[in-house]
């Protein structure tokens, strides 16, 4: 072979990879369009979970005085319908939309992974059973199913958070089957079942972890859903029951007064606005992260 | 001698990647003229094809392309015409047939459709008539019952009729130049002559400049007037094709000789005999690029890179320092 | 041939759960429609009158397959409330849902392609950063927030468009698409973006294939090569996602049509569970469900027709 001689210099190759490593710095570098909406998405928490000592008004205190009020000095958003505080109720209803937000994927992932990883580690009936069921479920319209649910179970927040996190059962069950089918062959997973590795061990040790990733990627498209569809419902006036304030709710409660106080809807709808935005813009990023890490990675 | 059809002068067409600058063709000069056909051969990634698409205008856009290049085709420099004068031109007069008639043909178009669109383009024929012209071009490429496969999708033919619908399609308007890259690589070793001996009766029936890339010397052989040897982004050994073979120079050029697929080879196969790989071309070496897999390299090869020089008799040029006369007939 | 059957079969085990699992779901549980009926201050013998009318006091098994045999010939039950034969209520209604979905996914679609098309030609520029941008907003943007802001826009300042009130066909075209262009927008707006991105991806794909750039060297027209080149082969996907879509559409209009006041199947289910009216609740799912998964073969064929690949094995086979 001649190719020993070949007298390729190198610092330059050197040079080339400081450069494409510079270059990928460059292009991977977080902007504003990650940064503000991640201190949106932080700022609405806190005030979510301080909200009982942020010295509010009551939200569900009504002041006959100012009932629809525009923005003044008693009521730094106004009042609604009913005379009751905005910002009071958007910090309280913030509660229900994180709570659901953030809950109703966890369900739907823990109970969709279990699924996903039997169906997809044992195959056969398992699989089949699995399969029907999860067509089953998807043949109803999501919203219908948690209409349903809403109606039989009543409005209440640990029912929202269940019925909507039966809805990400299909998806993460999906993601999670395709992802252990991927790895139940590989190598290390048989080479453990060889050394008499028991099942549960090997789902555990060696399969789970790598179903973590794509999961995480799942949850953040999940959470700005979850919050759009818990607005549906309470729009509807199908989620936590009143008083309890609501995004949802109160741009329903608003829609009769659009013309006179536009103000009692829009502040809750520009608010849930910014914070789905939020959860997108970040999770956008986060995701694009997680998928370049995975193919640097293989 | 009457004008060329197209001169290329120190063509340099570059690439930015996330790495550098890819020299992908460095400074190829050549003519064409009427009628005739060259033959550029080399090994993958000599940058053959990115010489075809430089010709025909068609580069993606981190491409940089050489200060003092020039692309003349019948008296118009193509690097000063606009966009839309060059689509005129495109299809019309310079046509092109891509290696793999597999992914080359539209899957959702009927073969009709894709010879008809450049005729009702360039010659603005109706649809019934550039329907039945494709009928006689298919007719042309000896596709049989035409009539009925002028409404087929390309999924229905087999691999060697794409590459003649392929070849309907550059033939449609007339083109007086025609460049095929490595059109029969992808077929079947069966239909590979079929197709380079329509290829080369059409050229020579209607007239045409033809060239034809390769990475096959046998492709050439007795189907191309001269040849044309690239290796590194260079042409490395020029020759009317008789006397390449005859008195080839260049050690590379003596290689691919060596490496002419034979008829009992597997088809597919790729050119291993020539050991080594090619130079990065992001950050090529000093000297003759070739230096490294060179069986007659020198010290000089390694210090300076040899310039494509022709010989006194105006009949074959080579970049070498030394020029052999290895003679090796296949 | 053999394929169309065995999803048939499954069609068959998904509609038979769907329609066994409501029916248990809305029978079993909560709230006892006969004391809602009979009111405040009936006796417990009116009650167990009503139940007997309605035929509640059988066991709930006997009940479904009583209502799933009634299915079969026509008869889907009627309205507790009002006496409205089910399926009557739901087929006068469905063409109202129909027009409005068909109507929103064709302006989702009028959105998406152009910008999905313009986005994947210009990839990385501005504009498509822009539209990016577009439809970054439009997702975080659900199906009822578009409605109060679209008729904020149009019907209180603009006064161009009607906030409710829905007209019949037979009330003239102009005035029934007049009621109808603000629900749809709503839903359209809140769909497109998804439509959109897909398409981009595919076509930034569909268009490094060799037969765009041979299309290329031909010399064809930009548009010619995106619309007659890339555009079909870059549109299955679309096709596939418009049958997922369907879900959403349908939720979608659920909202939509209470919002605007259209009397459509979403409205009549919406008004059904305020009225805990389970044999309506009952009847619509089942049509829901039934119209949904039909809509999915329904696009799976559509696919066929746009794949002459499909199409031609489909001829043979």
């Amino acid at each position: 072979m001649v190719d020993g001689t070949y007298d390729e210099t190198p610092e330059a190759e050197a040079d080339g990879q400081a450069e494409a490593i510079a270059a990928h710095r460059r292009r991977n570098r977080l902007g504003p369009i990650f940064w503000i909406p991640l201190v949106w998405i932080v700022f609405v928490v806190l005030l979510a979970v301080l909200a009982p000592s942020l010295g509010l008004q009551d939200p569900a205190d009504i002041d006959f005085l100012a009932l629809q009020a525009p923005p003044n000095e008693d009521h730094v958003l106004g009042t609604d319908v009913l005379g009751r505080d905005i910002l009071a109720r958007i910090v309280y209803g913030a509660r229900v939309s994180l709570t659901v937000g953030v809950a109703a994927p966890l369900i739907g992932l823990v109970l969709g992974l279990m699924i996903g990883i039997m169906a997809g580690y044992y195959r056969g009936w398992t699989d089949e059973i699995v399969g029907t069921a999860i067509d089953t479920w998807l043949a109803v319209p999501g919203l219908v199913i948690l209409l349903l649910f809403s109606v039989i179970f009543g409005g209440s927040l640990p029912t929202v958070c269940i019925g909507l996190g039966l809805l990400f059962i299909p998806a993460a069950a999906r993601i999670t089957r395709a992802t252990t089918m991927n790895f139940a062959n590989r190598e290390f997973v048989l080479a453990a079942r060889a050394m008499g590795a028991s099942d549960l061990r090997i789902l555990a040790l060696e399969i789970f972890p790598n179903i973590v990733w794509p999961l995480v990627a799942y949850i953040l498209i999940a959470i700005p859903i979850a919050v759009v569809i818990e607005g549906a419902l309470s729009f509807l006036g199908l989620s936590v029951a009143s008083p309890t304030p609501s995004w949802g709710g109160m741009i329903a409660e608003g829609r009769e007064h659009l013309e006179e106080t536009p103000h009692i809807s829009l502040i809750p709808t520009a608010v849930m606005f910014v914070t789905v935005l939020s959860f997108n813009l970040v999770g956008d990023t986060v995701r694009r992260r997680l998928a370049d890490l995975r193919d640097r990675a293989i | 001698m009457a004008m060329p059809l197209l001169q290329v002068i120190d063509q340099r067409t570059y690439f930015e990647t996330g790495r550098g600058l890819l020299r992908a063709v460095d400074g190829v000069d050549f003519e064409l003229h009427q009628g005739r056909t060259l033959g550029v051969v080399g090994e993958s990634g000599c940058g053959k094809t990115v010489l075809a698409r430089s010709i025909m205008g068609l580069l993606p856009s981190n491409t940089r392309v050489g200060e003092g290049s020039r692309i003349i085709f019948d008296g118009r420099d193509l690097g000063a015409l606009d966009e839309k004068s060059l689509r005129a031109l495109r299809g019309s007069e310079i046509a092109m047939i891509f290696q793999d008639p597999m992914t080359s043909l539209n899957p959702v178009l009927t073969v009709g459709k894709q010879i008809g669109e450049t005729l009702i383009r360039h010659h603005g024929l109706s649809r019934h008539a550039a329907r039945g012209r494709a009928v006689e071009l298919l007719r042309d490429v000896g596709i049989p019952q035409p009539e009925v496969r002028v409404d087929q999708y390309p999924h229905q033919l087999s691999g060697g009729m794409r590459q003649r619908v392929a070849i309907a399609i550059a033939l449609s308007c007339q083109p007086r130049l025609l460049i095929a890259d490595e059109p029969t690589t992808a077929l079947d070793v069966t239909v590979q002559a079929d197709i380079l001996d329509l290829l080369r009766r059409q050229q020579i029936e209607r007239d045409m400049s033809m060239i034809l890339i390769t990475h096959d010397m046998g492709v050439v052989a007795g189907r191309s007037d001269e040849v044309a040897v690239m290796y590194a982004g260079r042409i490395v050994e020029w020759a009317e094709t008789p006397e390449l073979f005859r008195n080839t120079r260049m050690p590379y050029t003596a290689a691919l000789l060596n490496s002419i697929p034979r008829v009992d080879d597997p088809p597919h196969r790729r050119i291993d005999a020539i050991a080594g790989r090619p130079p990065d071309l992001i950050h090529p070496p000093k000297g003759c690029l070739f230096a490294p897999r060179c069986g007659h390299v020198e010290q000089r090869c390694r210090r300076h890179s040899p310039p494509l020089q022709l010989a006194s008799d105006g009949t074959h040029a080579q970049a070498c320092w030394f020029p052999q006369s290895v003679g090796t007939t296949p | 041939m053999r394929y169309i059957l065995r999803r048939l079969r499954r069609l068959c085990i998904v509609m038979f759960a769907v329609t066994l699992l409501t029916f248990l779901l809305v029978n079993v549980l909560p709230g006892d429609i006969a004391y809602d009926i009979a009111g405040q201050d009936a006796s417990e013998e009116d009650v167990q009158a009503i139940r007997e009318d309605l035929g509640l006091n059988r066991p709930v098994l006997v009940r479904y397959i009583s209502w799933l045999s009634g299915v079969f010939v026509g008869d889907w039950g009627a309205s507790f409330r009002t006496g409205e034969p089910v399926l009557e209520a739901i087929t006068s209604r469905f063409p109202v849902s129909l027009e409005l979905m068909l109507f929103a996914q064709l302006l989702a679609l009028l959105l998406a392609v152009p910008l999905g098309v313009v986005s994947a030609y210009r990839a990385g520029s501005r504009l498509d950063r822009g539209i990016a941008a577009a439809g970054f907003a439009a997702v975080s943007m659900p199906a009822f927030m578009v409605a109060i802001l679209l008729i904020l826009l149009f019907s209180m300042y603009l006064s161009v468009l009607p906030a409710t009130g829905y007209e019949p066909i037979s009330e003239g075209l102009w005035a029934n698409l007049r009621g109808m262009i603000l629900p749809a927008l709503s839903i359209a707006l809140a769909e497109w973006t998804i439509l959109m991105r897909t398409l981009r991806a595919e076509m930034i794909g569909v268009l490094q294939e060799d037969y765009i750039a041979l299309a290329r060297a031909k010399g064809m027209a930009d548009w010619h090569i995106l619309v007659v080149h890339a555009l079909r082969p870059s549109s299955f996907t679309l096709i596939t996602l418009m049958g997922l879509q369907v879900g959403n559409l349908i939720g979608g209009s659920i909202i939509i049509e209470s919002i605007f006041g259209i009397p459509g199947v979403g409205r009549l289910l919406i008004n059904a569970i305020y009225a805990r009216d389970f044999i309506v609740i009952q009847g619509c799912v089942t049509f829901i469900a039934i119209a949904y998964v039909l809509a999915n073969f329904l696009v799976d064929m559509a696919y066929a027709l746009l794949d002459p690949r499909i199409r031609v094995s489909a001829q043979h086979g």
